[in-house]
């Protein structure tokens, strides 16, 4: 394999694979290229084994730990990281984001980009998922101070449901 | 989240208003350490000892040195055996014994990384290994292996001179006479209890720093730290002579675990000094859970009585406080444990108590959310609660007559003697009791609330209390500066103030009281970034300080700024100050209707007015926390599941309610409530090493296990400052373990004195296993 092709937040990459000055080497990770190489800080580094979520991005509409892919198994793919969310031309914000400023759903915000991405991928597949959905998609999140029960309020909020009982 | 009880009607504060941080945390924007690099910046990593007791015998960097793009690698051998940590600082940074896995045996510097790591792997050691102790209580026995041969018996001095005076040390209480005290009670109970699997605080991010060396011992650092100022001190005191520049970033959790951040501040500062390039040294997520701060261990001996009142009257004892590795300002934390203790038994008057910190050879122990009283709160309150037992007595009444109250006094960490003034908790603990209905939900010691029809499921409640004297702690000041826009009447205000930012909504929160103050939109005030050159001096945010603290300075500056405009409006608006207010950027005569002058025309073109205000250091209104815990329990398989969550307090003025609920919330995180469930670092006897080394090893509560939790709030105005305010936040799980534990000995009918109550510990408790 030469090179592996991505597109990631609608713009699209050719990326020579291999282990000169300037490649990804083979054993380079997804959450290493979106930080390192395209700039995409919002992507945290934190357990780097697919424990904590902070890393978590959208690949083809799913919520995947970039942590525990390598770039070169991305060849083809779709990627959308929270940078990717809002719109790049009016700078609106997703309504996820939205709903977490107004619910206050994030403290120290590190595990955020994560928890909204995963977030992102519950509402692609189940726009009006209820609240013991919404818990189980984000399962695979951490959050230590403790921002879950603002997060649920926020997401059940946007899904609508409430409104619906 | 309820708040009740009057208040006076202000436009931001008690409202909700979003973080100022809010849109670039959601979109990603924010900026934390490791997304920051300076030009030229290497990168610094640690090998490990692989040995909790050990003696270096040989070391060999020479294929490591070679390896390219390696800059330095530092040893035992050529590092300045000056830089010592710990207090006493008796620890050399590296040295040629190590003291648990994960002690730091050489630094690495390199271009990227993966060489780092390349050239750990090519560094060549050799070890005698050493008899090691992981149990602080034998520890201490003669015979036990020793730790450092100026710390007999593996005991580290008592005593903290950056907390007290050499005339004020304080590490026990001695007072009154227990002998006497103890005739006077009709129940005396006496038991060892411990709280010691030195948990992770856990925070997201994990400690790390950036340092560039300028030359004549001076580092700037670039931190992931809640508490520059703290970080500046604890360095400094590291490496002799050194003068450190601490800036912050907004921090991915900290829960009081990221201040001093010693070990990555002190390794990135030898590196860039070595090197002479930037140098990031930022741990990873194993490195933080092995070789960074755990929550200390706690063992309590003592013997401890009530009389028939239900007042506690005498504590004879000690508290075993196992640091680790090194106890570095361990002493901090024992003397502020002590401090809490007295608010818990304020009208005990026999003391013969004493805190003593251990070394022995598991990862060193820091400072974590609950700082000591937390550690000494969850073994005291469960002899506590056998004395209620023996008594009969409801914990609610029981708290009501022990907790401090203005009038009464304490010796707080400081070794000094403090009034209580202001504060009354008695109220608000007789409305949450009320609110949770706890009357009858409880039904006595060790009965459970109900029994499911088979049997096997038995319910139960527990109620915990906890406070803290530190909120008022350390001086602090800032400077207020209102800024005229040179096209328009408005301005910018610019709040100078070392504040950092980890999750607390702090820095949002004292702008809003400058926007309060000076009767301007939220918006119009921005907060310089916590750099120490640009901002008067500030403690940062630990033990909830920064309410009152950061609360005083910033609303007495921007009141400095009022009077300075309205002196500076007087010769305009012909009308005393009495008669004048602050709108829309002018200075309003109330009394001459339309008269009024813009704040630019009062200032002089191109300057700007500045206000100061400082914080001078008391710890004489501590805060407060109730919590109540109902656990449902298998006693088949000994699971215990938490059902429901209330807590609450009297906080004066709420600030920002939203803020405050997800501080209650937290009662969960940072090794709180779950470390009398689930949470524990688990040693291999064997061989030291931390079991629970990572994410996937060491359990933590996942977002779809959250039980229900709701509060209440009480909205008295306390005597702090000018909005009446009590920062509660740090403790809002201090009390939750014991809260635990109680709820689970009340469900299944014995006590349950096993940190933390797993499966098998219930089932031990009940005599099953």
């Amino acid at each position: 394999m030469e090179s592996i092709k991505m597109k990631v937040n609608g713009k699209d990459y050719e990326f020579s694979i291999g282990r000169k000055f300037g490649q990804i080497p083979p054993n380079e990770t997804l959450m290493t290229t979106l930080r390192e190489r395209l700039g995409l800080t919002g992507v945290k580094e934190a357990c780097n084994e697919g424990a904590c979520g902070c890393c978590t991005v959208l690949m083809d509409g799913e919520a995947v730990t970039s942590c525990m892919l390598l770039t070169v198994e991305c060849d083809g793919r779709d990627i959308l990281t929270v940078e990717g969310l809002k719109n790049p031309k009016t700078g609106e914000l997703d309504p996820i984001q939205q709903a977490f400023i107004d619910h206050y759903a994030f403290q120290c915000g590190f595990c955020t980009p994560g928890i909204i991405m995963s977030t992102k991928a519950l509402l692609l597949k189940n726009p009006h998922p209820n609240r013991e959905e919404i818990k189980e998609a984000l399962s695979g999140n951490f959050c230590r101070c403790i921002s879950q029960y603002h997060v649920i309020d926020a997401i059940e909020d946007l899904a609508g449901i409430k409104e619906e009982e | 989240m309820e708040i009740i009880g009057s208040r006076e009607d202000y436009k931001y504060i008690g409202k909700n208003v979003p973080r100022k941080e809010a849109a670039g945390i959601v979109t990603g924007e924010t900026v934390f350490l490791n997304d920051f690099s300076l030009p030229g910046m290497l990168v610094g990593k640690a090998l490990k000892s692989p040995y909790p007791h050990a003696e270096i015998t040989k070391i060999d960097i020479s294929r490591a040195e070679q390896l390219e793009g390696v800059h330095a690698v530092v040893t035992y051998e050529n590092i300045d055996p000056s830089i010592r940590i710990g207090y006493p600082p008796i620890k050399p940074f590296l040295s040629k014994r190590v003291r648990y896995v994960g002690d730091m045996v050489a630094l690495v510097a390199a271009e990227t990384e993966e060489i780092a790591k390349e050239a750990m792997d090519l560094i060549e050691v050799e070890y005698e290994q050493l008899d090691a102790v992981y149990d602080c209580v034998e520890a201490i026995k003669d015979g036990a292996p020793q730790l450092y041969e100026e710390l007999p018996n593996n005991m580290a001095p008592g005593g903290y001179l950056p907390y007290q005076k050499p005339e004020n040390l304080f590490w026990k209480l001695n007072k009154g006479d227990v002998e006497k005290g103890f005739e006077e009670c009709a129940y005396v109970v006496e038991d060892v209890i411990a709280f010691d699997k030195k948990t992770a605080p856990l925070s997201p991010e994990p400690a790390g720093a950036v340092c560039k060396y300028e030359g004549n011992n001076k580092y700037t650092v670039w931190g992931a730290t809640q508490s520059g100022y703290i970080c500046k001190i604890i360095s400094g005191m590291s490496i002799p002579g050194a003068d450190f520049t601490i800036n912050t970033f907004n921090i991915g959790g900290s829960y009081g675990n990221k201040q001093g951040i010693t070990l990555v501040v002190v390794a990135s500062a030898i590196l860039a000094k070595v090197t002479n390039r930037p140098v990031k040294f930022y741990n990873s997520k194993v490195e933080q859970m092995v070789a960074f701060d755990t929550r200390l261990g706690s063992v309590l001996r003592a013997k401890v009585g009530m009389d028939k009142d239900g007042y506690i009257r005498a504590i004879q004892g000690d508290w075993l406080i196992d640091s680790g590795g090194v106890a570095n300002g361990t002493q901090a934390q024992a003397a502020v444990g002590l401090g809490e203790a007295q608010l818990m038994m304020s009208k005990c008057e026999n003391w013969d108590f004493e805190s003593k910190i251990v070394v022995t050879n598991k990862t060193m122990a820091g400072c974590v959310r609950g700082f000591g009283g937390q550690e000494l709160n969850s073994c005291l309150s469960l002899l506590f609660a056998r004395l209620m037992k023996e008594g009969n007595m409801d914990p609610v009444e029981f708290y009501k007559k022990n907790f401090v109250q203005a009038g009464t006094q304490y010796t707080w960490r400081d070794g000094i003697d403090w009034t209580c003034k202001s504060i009354n908790y008695v109220p608000v603990m007789t409305t949450l009791a009320e609110k949770y209905d706890w009357k009858n939900k409880w039904k006595g010691w060790n009965v459970p609330t109900w029994i499911y029809d088979d049997g096997k499921k038995v319910r139960g409640v527990g109620c915990s209390i906890i406070g803290n004297g530190d909120v008022g702690e350390d001086n602090t000041e800032v400077y207020v500066r209102v800024s005229p826009n040179m096209f328009t009447d408005d301005a910018r205000i610019i709040l100078q103030a070392n504040c950092t930012e980890s999750g607390m909504g702090q820095r949002s929160n004292i702008c809003k009281m400058v926007a309060e103050i000076l009767n301007v939109p939220y918006d119009s005030v921005v907060i310089t970034p916590p750099d120490e050159n640009v901002n008067p001096n500030g403690f940062g945010l630990c033990g909830s300080r920064g309410t009152i603290t950061y609360g005083r300075a910033v609303t007495d500056a921007a009141k400095d700024i009022k009077k300075q405009l309205f002196e500076l409006a007087e010769p305009h608006l012909l009308v005393p100050q009495e008669q004048m207010r602050l709108e829309n950027f002018c200075v309003v005569a109330d009394t001459k209707p339309g008269k009024s002058i813009p704040w630019k025309h009062l200032i002089p073109e191109n300057l700007t007015l500045t206000g100061y205000g400082k914080h001078l250091e008391t710890f004489a209104t501590p805060n407060f926390f109730m919590i109540f815990v109902e656990v449902e329990v298998d006693k088949e398989t000994g699971k215990v599941d938490v059902t429901n969550v209330y807590g609450g307090s009297d906080c004066g003025q709420v600030i920002d309610p939203a803020a405050l609920e997800l501080q209650v919330q937290g009662c969960f995180g940072s090794a709180s409530l779950d470390t009398a469930l689930f949470e524990e670092n688990i040693v291999d006897p064997a061989t030291g090493r931390q079991m629970t080394y990572d994410m996937l090893e060491y359990k933590w509560r996942p977002f779809n296990e959250f039980p229900d939790l709701d509060c209440c709030f009480m909205n008295s105005q306390f005597d702090t400052f000018h909005f009446k305010a009590v920062g509660v936040g740090e403790i809002t799980g201090a009390a939750a373990a014991s809260a635990t534990m109680q709820a689970i000995s009340n469900a299944i009918g014995v006590q349950i004195c096993e940190y933390p109550a797993t499966p098998a510990a219930v089932l031990r408790a009940l005599g099953r296993v």
